[in-house]
């Protein structure tokens, strides 16, 4: 069985005939090749595959593509400017050494965007307790934390 | 032109890809007509297949293959890459290790069956269609248990399942020691399995080209010449010049991704048989079942001491789970790289150490974080600690009473240290710590009804696993070398080829800062390159905190080379003896002179050698 989604994606209309059981990140990574959005556990536990809809932080593994049909959705390829300009968020991640391997990267930024959008200048206590759904195997969290404060104060 | 990069804080070169979703992980890679796998795995730990039955499977949509070990009957099972020799001088026992399941399964993850399909999906729902017929055997999971009498055999040619029984040091002279000590300390332990995880989950694409007979083969790996080596010469029998080993961006490894593992093999050989693409991506339970675990020691060790508490012998006895089968380099972890060890950072003047491996019906267990070294500190910290309680001394007091202080210092236990300074860093870490304050510390964390603890240990690690001869004298089966291959382009700019991985540790920024401020370069005039067999000439891979040591060396042996040529060609330029030429910050120089040429210059002139002292070179 396949049906038609449309949603939004970075800006531009996607479309695609897809199985009703396609995964959201599924879409995204196979149908549109966005591969920045990753999957680490399958189970919304790690939250590599974190991206934006309709404003919101979401796990893509979580969902259907079907529940993302007429949305506006933001992956890690949509959040730095037309002209290249990284987003603040970015910029702190590599600034602070935000990262190692990588991988748990796109949904650490995804997340610490939005979890500076709901708690503006949050405290580290609050940094690290909004980022219990994203795993980060390096153990990196110090300098993650760091990145996520330091991008609070300028966004 | 600031050139010298080294201890520099230089912003990781290789994050801007991170950090824009631009990375490419295996699982990124999409062949043109590629095909899915999914595995069958055996939900039993011990099991008789006495059969597998595919024809519904097989008409099922979207499927274009199943594969079982009947038809990978041809394949050699994955070798163990190192030989561990046993106290009766006898090669460990290395059982035939499937790359798909051999009549029997004999660990929960064990791969039965592989299904190819046009998606994931179908290739998962025809899976379901495959019916196995299991008849469960009795299993044993606990290392304590696998040598018991009675216990169910996983392989014939071990009916003990005992791979190995080895040992180190003089036993005899141990034993006398411990009859003679004023005090003994015994201590039993676990060291507790573990999953190493790494977030990216394993993946392999491979595709098979008609036109040269070639592969290519995209892996999570943390070795992939060393993966291409045991998959051609050892597992499929391919010449190895015909496989390429990529691996590209890797989310992490811990050891886990240093091995040669089943699902590679496969995807590589079906690849062929289909003439299409295969890829595979593990699952998390996949990864749970499947990645080689780490540690799983049960230890008794005993420290013999004098009345002041100085160390007279130690005795470890260790049975290590090598779990199912023998994983790439599971054999050394619980000898080489764990008894050699055992003197950590003391005296102790005997040390004798016997380690049984044994199979038990579990994932095989192999090299993680520190692999073998960290338990030994477990060993001789806990003995430690446990004996300065029983004599009642100051846990600070015994270790200083105990430390080499004389250096070079043979241990007992093969290896020879050649500088430290104990007393300091135990120093430090006391002022760091303020232990001093911490009786304080611990009255008001009572009065607030909180308890408080402190620990010591004093770490020492062997890195590197080089070099060759020591390496190959233990047993070693690989080269344990590194290769280094730094090419300097006309234009001065340079690309260095590098046989260590990285997957997270940032080599294309730490290399480049040492090879950069080497040649007095600009750091964005260097690249570094890895994990692709078709770029870098060859490699052992990164694990073992090996990368600087022994590829930076490489590295630097490239780059002295590079530079002594470049010498030749400045002093033919200048008309100066190549004696008096100095290469320093980016150019070379006649010394006591103003007459210089810039590094890209004479690169220029190697490439365009219209005046060169071809005699010379």
């Amino acid at each position: 069985m396949t049906v038609r989604v449309s949603m939004t994606v970075n800006g531009k209309p996607a479309t695609a005939e897809v199985e009703e059981r396609t995964l959201l990140v599924e879409f995204i990574r196979n149908n549109l090749r966005l591969t920045g959005t990753h999957v680490g556990c399958d189970t919304a536990q790690c939250g590599a595959c974190t991206i934006h809809m309709n404003g919101r932080a979401v796990k893509s593994c979580n969902l259907l593509a079907m529940q993302a049909e007429g949305a506006q959705l933001v992956t890690i390829e949509g959040i730095a400017k037309a002209d290249g300009t990284l987003h603040p968020m970015q910029e702190a991640f590599r600034e602070h050494h935000g990262l190692q391997c990588g991988f748990c990267t796109p949904g650490m930024i995804m997340s610490a965007i939005d979890l500076v959008k709901v708690h503006p200048n949050p405290s580290e206590e609050t940094i690290r307790a909004e980022l219990d759904g994203n795993l980060c195997r390096c153990t990196g969290y110090h300098n993650i934390v760091k990145a996520i404060k330091a991008a609070s104060a300028k966004l | 032109m600031a050139t010298n990069y080294i201890g520099q804080a230089v912003k990781r070169r290789e994050d801007y890809r991170f950090i824009t979703g631009a990375g490419q992980y295996t699982d990124d890679v999409a062949l043109p007509g590629q095909t899915h796998a999914y595995f069958i795995r055996s939900p039993h730990a011990h099991a008789r297949i006495k059969s597998i039955r595919k024809d519904k499977a097989l008409k099922a949509p979207g499927v274009v293959a199943i594969f079982t070990g009947e038809d990978t009957k041809a394949i050699n099972g994955l070798p163990c890459g190192w030989l561990i020799t046993d106290v009766n001088g006898q090669p460990m026992k290395e059982p035939p290790h499937p790359v798909l399941a051999q009549g029997k399964a004999r660990h929960v993850g064990d791969q039965v069956a592989v299904v190819l399909a046009e998606s994931l999906a179908q290739a998962k729902d025809a899976a379901e269609l495959v019916e196995v017929d299991y008849e469960v055997l009795p299993s044993v999971v606990d290392v304590a248990d696998a040598r018991k009498s009675g216990a169910p055999a996983l392989h014939e040619i071990a009916p003990d399942n005992t791979c190995y029984v080895w040992a180190l040091g003089d036993k005899a002279a141990v034993d006398k020691a411990f009859a003679g000590a004023a005090h003994v300390t015994t201590l039993e332990f676990v060291n507790n399995r573990l999953i190493p995880n790494a977030i990216e989950p394993r993946a392999a694409t491979a595709s098979y080209s008609r036109a040269d007979d070639g592969y290519t083969l995209y892996v999570a790996s943390q070795n992939p010449h060393v993966e291409r080596l045991l998959m051609t010469a050892f597992v499929l029998g391919l010449p190895e010049h015909k496989v390429r080993v990529v691996a590209p961006d890797v989310g992490g490894g811990f050891g886990s991704k240093i091995y040669l593992y089943a699902e590679d093999v496969v995807v590589t050989w079906a690849s062929k048989q289909i003439n299409r693409p295969v890829k595979w991506t593990a699952e998390r339970s996949e990864s749970f079942m499947t990645d080689a675990h780490g540690r799983d020691h049960l230890t008794k060790a005993e420290l013999a001491m004098d009345k002041d508490g100085k160390f007279l012998a130690m005795r470890v006895h260790t049975t290590a789970n090598m779990g199912a089968y023998l994983s790439t380099f599971a054999s050394c972890i619980p000898t080489i790289l764990y008894a050699t060890l055992l003197a950590g950072q003391y005296t102790t003047p005997l040390i004798y150490c016997q380690v049984t491996a044994v199979f038990t019906n579990t994932t095989p267990v192999d090299a993680y974080r520190g692999a073998g070294r960290p338990e030994a500190t477990y060993v001789v910290e806990r003995l430690v600690e446990t004996a300065a309680r029983e004599m009642k001394l100051d846990p600070s007091a015994i270790r200083r009473r105990n430390f080499i202080t004389q250096f070079p210092y043979q241990t007992p236990v093969a290896l020879q240290y050649d500088i430290g300074n104990y007393e300091a860093t135990l120093g430090e870490a006391l002022k760091l710590g303020d232990v001093a304050g911490y009786a304080g510390r611990k009255r008001e964390s009572e009065l607030k009804g909180k308890l408080r603890g402190i620990g010591y240990a004093c770490y020492i690690e062997a890195c590197g696993i080089a070099p060759s001869a020591v390496a190959g004298s233990l047993g070693a089966r690989a080269g344990l070398f590194e290769a280094g291959e730094v090419r300097v382009h006309p234009t001065g700019k340079v690309t260095v080829f590098t046989g260590s991985h990285a997957h997270g540790q940032g080599h294309e920024t730490t290399f480049a800062q040492v090879v950069a401020s080497r040649f007095g370069i600009p750091i964005e005039d260097v690249d570094i390159v890895h994990g692709d067999t078709a770029k870098v000439l060859f490699g052992m891979g990164t694990y073992g905190s090996r990368s600087i040591a022994v590829g930076g060396t490489a590295i630097m042996k490239a780059i002295d080379k590079v530079v002594a040529k470049g010498r030749k060609i400045a002093a033919h330029l200048m008309e100066a003896a190549e004696a008096d030429v100095e290469f320093r910050d980016g150019f070379f120089q006649v010394a006591g002179t103003d007459k210089k040429k810039a590094f890209a210059e004479i690169a220029l002139t190697a490439y365009v050698p219209h005046n060169f002292p071809h005699d010379k070179l």
